[in-house]
């Protein structure tokens, strides 16, 4: 029991250590990257770039701060409009900043919103209350063997709501209960479109309500086709209700009222590791996203046709000197928390390479020294040896953390 | 012979296991008392919305209630084993010495549960007057770590307590201290569903950590 009770504790140090010593490691060592902010150009049909300060296009040529701004007129209008040198027209278009501004839209996706614990709950608002301005309802619902709203103030079902929206999605042929329900739950938007939600078999709703009565539209999706992420948007152009995801790591848009589906033209996108941020204006949309080693940024005109590509890497943090160094050092890493993730969890990493053996003999080869002084056999020490050849400098504080002298 | 044993126990702990329930309670009356005040103000709807999509926590003065209680009871109970090491007369007793100290430690143990369940089911009451089940579900996975975190705590202590020598026992204080922090880390609620499985078990491990020191004890180890 002694033994057992011994070897919990080496077991626990062991998981501390490597969770403390390789969070401290990369608070001394891990260097920021500097990586490029990229845009697409109308003025010239190029890439202009902004790295370390210095702005320049995909060809190298150098510009002033000045000259950068207007070659991205659409993203720097305020300032051009100040200095006075926002064009009259481009490409052949006069512009008019009302239009400008219609079409300007950003939108930002991060991977830790789609690995996070969702809410459940939901409210659903008045989508033509006839009201200026959006109300918070007093009930929130969700979507289990049924759609369920639940009054707020006293925490009670309103049953006849209840069965009125439940009723209606059961004819549209809903398959209960939903996987995923996507929104914008705010009053803070320029109006409501309700939800999209994903029930159990995978098809998409889209769920509103209108005078107090439920509007529920089907949609129908191609074979096959399955979202793992929606984002609702609340653009000027009202050109279409969200960016999705499918579980085949495409982007679609679905358009406003027609509910049609187009795929982007963009490739490499990972949601569960990518950053994505959209920026659309009057001719184009980027769609940029980075990920730990490498920033693509797909260029696409207002009918989501590709224009252009801009795509560069750079070394990623395990292959830079640090992180060569800690994989010399440490034989693994363990985290409770993922920078793409919300979730606590025990996030396992093994170190590149086999260079950590030899700090890990190295280890053993001081631990047979330390046993030596204190005269110990060595064969009733052959698990605490092997248990710092495999996790090397975690073991090796563990088994001296708790010593077995009286197991000699 | 048990019998004696877990009155003795009882005798060391009772005061603080009273008191901390007791506190406790209070506490969560007072948290409570914050809920009720906020709906009144605010409304339902409008808390109801920070908890689901502003990532308030209406249960966060909680969270380092177990951990105090946990070293509160590991305290009352094992501090006064190591003055002039008395301790050592239960090891004289015509029983296992390892029998012994998991006897105590069971009765620490479960007297911390009680308290614990107490404090927790009486949140749990509240929270379904006020609440839907998602959101008590999602507090509950959040706060489930937390009480772990009392049991850690009680477990770490006492095997700090009861180590011979003042390096290993701010050894062990450090690893244990590290340890600790797992378990609160700030997170949104919900979030710590997929370790929670993996915390329990090395707490249920944890549980017989003292069996090391205690050991070390008896042998004497200077």
């Amino acid at each position: 029991m002694e033994r057992i009770s011994r070897y919990i504790l080496v077991l626990v140090t062991i998981v501390t250590a490597s969770i403390v010593l390789p969070g401290l490691y990369w608070m001394a060592f891990e260097k920021p990257i500097n990586a490029p902010f990229v845009m697409y150009s109308c003025i010239n049909d190029d890439f202009m770039i902004i790295r370390s300060g210095v702005f320049s296009d995909k060809k190298g040529n150098k510009y002033s701060r000045e000259e950068y701004e207007q070659k991205l007129p659409f993203m720097n209008y305020r300032q051009l409009m100040v200095a006075e040198t926002m064009p009259d027209t481009i490409k052949g278009v006069a512009i008019d900043m009302h239009e400008l501004s219609r079409t300007k839209s950003f939108y930002r996706f991060k991977p830790d919103e789609m690995q996070a614990p969702k809410p459940a709950l939901y409210p659903l608002l008045e989508s033509e209350s006839g009201r200026a301005s959006l109300e918070m309802p007093d009930d929130f619902f969700r979507i289990t063997w049924r759609m369920e709203f639940i009054n707020a103030e006293n925490n009670t079902i309103l049953e006849e709501k209840s069965r009125m929206f439940s009723a209606v999605l059961y004819h549209k042929g809903f398959q209960f209960p939903a996987r995923m329900i996507s929104g914008l739950p705010t009053t803070r938007k320029s109006c409501d479109e309700g939800y999209f939600v994903v029930d159990a078999s995978y098809q998409l709703y889209h769920i509103k309500m209108i005078k107090g009565n439920p509007y529920i539209h089907k949609i129908e999706l191609p074979e096959g086709l399955k979202f793992k992420n929606i984002g609702c948007v609340d653009f000027r152009d009202k050109e279409f209700y969200a960016y999705l995801f499918s579980d085949k790591n495409e982007i679609y848009v679905i358009q406003q009222d027609t509910y049609d589906l187009v795929k982007l033209p963009v490739e490499g996108f990972v949601p569960e590791i990518c950053e994505l941020s959209i920026w659309g204006d009057l001719f184009n949309y980027n769609a940029i996203f980075k990920s730990e080693g490498q920033i693509k940024d797909v260029v696409l005109d207002r009918k989501f046709k590709k224009v252009d590509e801009f795509n560069e890497t750079w070394l990623k943090k395990e292959e830079r000197f640090e992180g060569k160094a800690f994989s010399s050092l440490f034989p693994a890493q363990l985290s409770l928390d993922d920078k793409n993730s919300s979730f606590i969890s025990f996030y396992f990493q093994k170190s590149k390479g086999f260079n950590w053996l030899i700090v890990n003999l190295v280890l053993v080869l001081v631990h047979l020294g330390i046993l030596r002084n204190r005269k110990a056999k060595y064969k009733k020490h052959l698990a605490d040896l092997v248990i710092i050849a495999v996790t090397g400098i975690f073991g090796f504080i563990a088994v001296n953390f708790f010593p077995n002298k009286f197991f000699d | 012979m048990w019998k004696s044993i877990v009155y003795k126990e009882w005798l060391k702990i009772r005061w603080f296991l009273i008191g901390y329930t007791v506190l406790g309670l209070l506490g969560i009356g007072y948290l409570f008392l914050t809920v009720k005040h906020g709906f009144t103000f605010s409304g339902g709807k409008n808390f109801w919305y920070g908890i689901l999509f502003l990532g308030q926590q209406y249960f966060s003065y909680l969270k380092y209630v177990p951990i105090l209680g946990g070293l509160a009871i590991a305290i009352a109970q094992y501090f006064p084993e190591t003055i002039n090491k008395r301790i050592k007369l239960v090891f004289h007793l015509p029983v296992k010495e390892n029998s012994v100290l998991l006897m105590m430690h069971g009765f620490g143990f479960g007297s911390l549960l009680l308290s614990y369940c107490l404090i927790f089911l009486v949140f749990l009451g509240f929270s379904a007057h006020y609440f839907p089940y998602e959101i008590v579900m999602a507090a509950s996975i959040t706060m489930l770590p937390w009480f772990l975190a009392g049991f850690t705590a009680y477990f770490i202590v006492a095997l700090v307590v009861m180590e011979p020598m003042w390096l290993y026992r701010v050894l062990y204080a450090l690893s244990g201290g590290f340890f600790i922090t797992f378990y609160v880390k700030s997170a949104l609620a919900g979030a710590y569903a997929p370790a929670n499985p993996g915390l329990l078990v090395l707490t249920v491990l944890l549980s017989i950590a003292l069996i090391f020191s205690a050991y070390r004890f008896r042998k004497g180890e200077m």
